[in-house]
């Protein structure tokens, strides 16, 4: 069960955040805790009409379980909940639901992982942000 | 029937490669069957065996992954676990997305690459089991009459036998009867059941 919250974790004021409740249509959900990595995904995001960063683990998955969630980005690893768990809750309230993984180059074993238990795609950063972007885009449409 | 026994198919360029997977495999009681490229492994390949494969990705001529992509083609549902020496991401997220089972980076303990090999047998088991299943659901709808299959369309879709009535301009009685021929010939003990058999083979 998820039970770490994301300390520091906040909204990025670009919508809505926090309690898991209703979202925008077509938004992207962040999770991640309150690292450079989470900032530079929000950043290179921040062209994206609805980005929400949820303020737990519990908010991120039912936000990402709702049907207005066109994607949701895992940016970095979620303190005491490993990803793995994440990715499965996630992807049994959403079969269909994108859900992307950023993860340190190289880290091959983690993309596995990742892949096996529901991630639709592993984007390694750096080299860029760019990929993510495109694989979004084609999320939003 | 007689179920075959499960093979570990490995197909690695690497002659010295090919031999250990072999010697370890046999150690730890596995029937193993190595293959020098892809091309030949397909050659003799047949779905119907039980098993697993062990695929290099880095080959000479077809890679792994093209062999991945032609046994996709084809249907095969063997699990796949990649081996490589030269791994990196975005390679092992195509793979993954092509349906591998694993992918694995030398070097490896053996342990690791024999856990791995007992999961994808126990994966492919279950698949067969699974395609079974779905196989003689197949076989029993086949042996259900054009009416028959459309009453228990409409009953799967939860249609009580008033309203399949009305829908196909028969009396209630003939959809009674129609529907006790459907519940026999699918070996159904419940519309519930029934509903679970069409779920699988949708």
């Amino acid at each position: 069960m998820l039970r770490a919250a994301m300390e520091g974790s906040e909204d990025n004021g670009n919508g809505a955040g926090g309690n898991g409740g209703s979202i925008p249509a077509r938004t992207i959900v962040v999770a991640g805790q309150s690292s450079q990595r989470t900032r530079e995904v929000l950043h290179a995001l921040r062209g994206f009409a609805n980005v929400v960063w949820p303020t737990s683990l519990e908010s991120a998955l039912a936000q990402a379980g709702s049907n207005e969630a066109a994607c949701l980005v895992i940016a970095d690893d979620l303190r005491e909940e490993p990803i793995d768990e994440f990715l499965q809750e996630a992807r049994e309230l959403r079969r269909n639901l994108p859900i992307f993984v950023i993860t340190d180059p190289d880290d091959v074993a983690e993309a596995v992982s990742a892949m096996r238990n529901g991630a639709t795609k592993v984007i390694e950063i750096p080299p860029s942000y760019a990929a993510l972007c495109e694989e979004v885009s084609r999320a939003m449409q | 029937m007689k179920e075959l026994p499960q093979t570990v198919f490995v197909v690695d360029d690497d002659d010295a490669v090919r031999n250990s997977l072999r010697l370890l495999l046999k150690s730890a009681g596995l029937q193993a069957e190595v293959f020098a490229s892809a091309p030949e492994f397909l050659a003799k390949y047949e779905a119907a065996q039980p098993g697993c494969l062990l695929l290099d990705v880095r080959m000479p001529g077809m890679s792994g992954l093209e062999m991945q992509h032609e046994l996709n083609l084809r249907g095969a549902t063997i699990p796949v676990i990649f081996i490589t020496g030269h791994g990196d991401i975005p390679m092992a997220v195509e793979a993954m997305q092509h349906g591998a089972f694993d992918f694995l980076q030398k070097p490896f303990r053996d342990q690791e690459l024999l856990d791995r090999v007992q999961r994808a047998l126990v994966r492919d088991s279950e698949n067969r089991a699974r395609l079974r299943h779905t196989d003689r659901i197949r076989e029993r709808l086949a042996s259900l009459s054009p009416r028959e299959r459309e009453v228990l369309e409409l009953v799967t879709q939860g249609k009580a036998n008033k309203m399949v009535a009305g829908d196909l301009g028969v009396s209630q009685r003939t959809v009674e009867i129609h529907r006790a021929h459907v519940m026999q010939k699918m070996e159904a003990g419940s519309l519930a059941e029934l509903v679970r058999m069409m779920m699988a083979i949708s």
